[in-house]
């Protein structure tokens, strides 16, 4: 197997399309909730905007919040700055039978909207991105809720919080545990809301995925990102219809496989970009690349070498992203990886970091119902400083922090969906 | 045999009185001529390579120095990197608990190296892929130039598929094998004048233990042994664990040897040592290294429950590998003699029986000669943590 090394400099940061905006912690108003009264079921929480069906019977409820100061609006119309995006319900998708689904390798199959919320925030920079997705089945559990708040809030977004009807229910007739699940779920959005700063980071990447993503790259483009989260390679969303100068600075790898070969000016950047070093994954329709044959033992890869960097050029026409997503993982190798996971099981992360780079927030997310034991995560990157926050508690958890050659290894402890660590360089 | 006899003057007398032809030809005559050869033993605290290195250097002198062994030669190592990279016990690095450490790869590789080795390959073949083996070890969080820079002309080389060749390799069991008569290997085990298996001490939840010879299980390509591989021909890239060695509920690919007798028991106690034998018996070792430093009680890896990480201290070398095994059974506590229903082999048949009784060499203590630390002073009793282990496995299923 042909392994691909490229060495990029990291030095020269990227210009950015995912620009974050979460000034909103939305909700859908229950259709239950009839009375104006249920508004103080928000008092202490972050929401601060509902979306409320047209219906005659909740305008007193409209009446009231909009006294109180909330801002009100439909889902199919919502504020200024705001784009909604539909999602997946977030989590290890569920077979017949209540068995996990597995993907084609036996890994568990994990749905989530990091992508979109990225791939959004590439498109409409600054935006504020909510991902609409009513829970799934007539009860969910609140570890479900939490796996969907953080799924969106971990990645700039917000989920816009939608009670299943026996919860809201629950709620309505003040029963206790649906009032600890209602808790629960408000103190998950509220972990988010009280770090909106957070969403004002970076994404930290070392491939980039280039496309339009629509039309006849959509399928493509769309399903690259979502199953490249899924390797937990840190990739960043490149529209090659908005390229910047800096664009490809700190990446190791893009990947270009739209079906259209490169435009003349964003083909001279991308071998711009491998001539300094950097690797280049490319299929049969980016024509015969420059550069110079290179020893050639992958399957289903021609390796060329062009400057300082490399190409890797299917061999035939990548019609599978879950396939092309994996080939990237070891044409960039593991070596360069920004986040590697021990016994994580359903995991999902998100690396960002500060504008001044002095502090860095990597978000991990564990999709199944529980939580993993005795999870390790090796963080890449010269830290000093470690606090492991959850959604659950007003402090940092203690964490066990190994340092080593140029990262640093958190063992963590018991945690249910999200984790963010914190780090301070 | 009525009167105060050992197991060894017994079997010399036998041999006296019956014919050299038939005794040769029987499991029992092989096992009374099987080879005996020096073990090293030798206790090592640490993996740093100041105290590492001058350990193993010791150890391969008193088995009479590399030099004789490897000058000018091609060798192929086989390390254990046993499951997926990503699986840890509790919070441990895989080399402490259930890989082969990689500062024992390394420094066996530097030895090789100054001993004259032409040329040394690491050769595993990891869990239900065909990534390169430095690909692999780098999710390990090891760094692969730490092993490929300790001696030159040092590689790695995938063996779970067809990997550099053009073909496998069929290398048969010379005498005849339990289960399999030969198999199709990667090139790489044929390609190398001498083979190290460079295990790790464990027990092992289907076999007992797993020591140099359980090791060689991981020669098998997943491309033709494993749970996907192809039915006519080998699959392309390897796909699952080998389930089919372990329960034989379908045969390798057509294109390789088929089991002798697929109506014989389909038990893993019972086709895995003996898929074992068959192995070793193939693919001779010349040099079997077993070491814990550290390492895990309970099992081979992380998903056995229970299991447990411990520190040993201990690393064990020899020319042959059932007489190596048999001394790392002594080391753990256990007795190398036993068969099925004794521990380690509670459920399942002794590899060491068995391949004593193939004629592979001994595992009667008494007719090996162990150099450096003898094994009581060398013992970390893995036996009386399995008791107590199993006590209280009774204990909690009531």
């Amino acid at each position: 197997m042909l392994t691909l090394r490229s060495g990029a400099s990291r030095a020269a940061k990227r210009d950015t399309f995912d620009k974050m905006n979460a000034e909103w912690t939305p909700m859908r108003w229950p259709g239950s909730w009839k009375s104006p009264s249920a508004l103080g079921l928000l008092k202490g929480t972050p929401i601060n905007c509902l979306l409320i069906d047209k219906d005659a019977a909740l305008l007193p409820v409209i009446k009231q919040a909009k006294q109180a100061g909330l801002q009100v609006a439909e889902i199919a119309s919502p504020p200024p700055g705001v784009a909604v995006v539909p999602g997946e319900w977030p989590g290890v998708a569920m077979a017949r039978g209540g068995g996990a689904s597995a993907g084609p390798t036996g890994v568990p199959w994990v749905d989530s909207n990091s992508w979109k919320i990225r791939l959004e925030a590439a498109r409409r920079p600054g935006t504020n991105i909510w991902v609409d997705v009513p829970p799934k089945g007539a009860r969910v559990s609140a570890s479900s809720y939490r796996t969907a708040i953080a799924d969106a809030g971990a990645h700039g977004g917000r989920w816009v919080i939608s009670l299943d009807a026996q919860l809201a229910a629950g709620i309505g007739d003040g029963k206790p545990d649906a009032v600890a699940a209602w808790k629960e779920i408000t103190g998950a959005a509220g972990f988010f809301s009280k770090r909106d700063q957070w969403s004002t980071y970076v994404p930290e990447a070392v491939v980039g995925v280039v496309s339009d993503f629509a039309g006849d790259n959509e399928f493509m483009g769309q399903e690259l990102l979502n199953l490249i989260g899924r390797t937990n390679q840190q990739y960043a969303v490149l529209l090659k219809t908005k390229l910047p100068k800096t664009l490809f600075g700190g990446l190791r790898a893009v990947i270009y496989a739209d079906a259209q070969p490169p435009e003349a000016e964003l083909r001279k950047q991308i071998l711009d970009f491998v001539n300094a070093g950097g690797l280049l994954i490319t299929g049969p329709k980016w024509g015969v690349p420059p550069g110079i044959p290179a020893k050639d033992d992958h399957p289903r890869y021609a390796a060329r070498t062009l400057g300082k960097g490399r190409i890797a050029v299917a061999k035939a026409d990548p019609d599978d992203p879950y396939i092309l997503a994996n080939d990237s993982a070891l044409l960039i190798s593991h070596r360069y990886e920004l986040l590697r996971f021990w016994n994580g099981g359903a995991v999902g992360s998100y690396l960002t970091v500060a504008p001044d780079r002095k502090r860095a927030v990597a978000h991990l997310l564990f999709y199944a119902d529980r939580g993993p034991d005795h999870a390790s995560v090796r963080i890449a990157g010269r830290y000093r400083k470690v606090n492991l926050w959850t959604p659950d508690r007003p402090e940092p958890r203690p964490v066990e922090v190994e340092i080593q050659k140029d990262a640093v290894e958190l063992h963590l402890p018991a945690v249910s969906q999200y984790a963010a660590a914190e780090l301070e360089a | 045999m009525h009167k105060n006899c050992s197991r060894r003057e017994w079997i010399l007398r036998t041999a006296a009185a019956v014919p050299g032809a038939w005794l040769a030809g029987s499991p029992l005559g092989r096992a009374a001529v099987a080879p005996a050869l020096p073990v090293a033993v030798a206790k090592c605290k640490t993996y740093d390579a100041t105290e590492l290195v001058p350990t193993l250097s010791k150890m391969f002198d008193q088995l009479g120095g590399l030099g004789r062994l490897v000058s000018g030669k091609t060798v192929g190592i086989k390390i254990n990197l046993t499951g997926d990279a990503s699986y840890r016990l509790g919070y441990a690095p895989l080399g402490d608990t259930h890989y082969t450490h990689p500062q024992v790869i390394a420094a066996t590789v530097h030895l090789l190296g100054r001993a004259g080795a032409r040329r040394i390959r690491v050769l595993e073949s990891p869990w239900a892929t065909a990534d390169p083996v430095e690909e692999v070890v780098l999710r390990a969080n090891w760094e692969p130039r730490d092993i490929l820079g300790a001696a030159q002309n040092v590689e790695f080389e995938n063996t779970n598929y067809l990997g550099r060749a053009k073909k496998y390799t069929r290398l048969m069991v010379p005498t005849g094998g339990y289960i399999f008569p030969g198999f199709d290997l990667n090139h790489s085990y044929a390609d190398c004048d001498v083979f190290v298996s460079l295990a790790k001490m464990k027990e092992h939840d289907t076999a007992g233990i797993t020591l140099s010879m359980k090791n060689c299980f991981g020669l098998t390509p997943a491309t033709i042994y494993g749970t996907g591989a192809g039915v006519d021909e080998p699959s392309v890239l390897p796909n699952g664990g080998r389930d089919m060695v372990h329960t034989g509920f379908r045969q390798p690919s057509k294109s390789a040897p088929p089991e002798k007798d697929p109506k014989s028991s389909r038990d893993g106690g019972y086709r895995v040592p003996r898929t074992v034998v068959d192995l070793v018996g193939a693919r001779p070792i010349h040099l079997a290294i077993v070491e814990a430093v550290r390492t895990m009680a309970g099992g081979e890896g992380p998903w056995i429950a229970n299991s447990s990480l411990v520190s040993p201290g201990v690393i064990v070398a020899g020319l042959n590998c059932v007489n190596t095994d048999a001394v790392c059974m002594g080391v753990m506590g256990f007795d190398p003699m036993a068969d099925r229903g004794t521990p380690p082999f509670e459920t399942c048949d002794s590899t060491l029986r068995l391949a004593e009784d193939a004629g592979l060499g001994t595992r009667d203590l008494k007719r090996i000669e162990v150099a450096g630390t003898p094994i009581l002073q060398a013992r970390f009793d893995f036996a009386a943590l399995r008791r107590e282990r199993r006590a209280k496995m009774g204990r909690w299923r009531g």
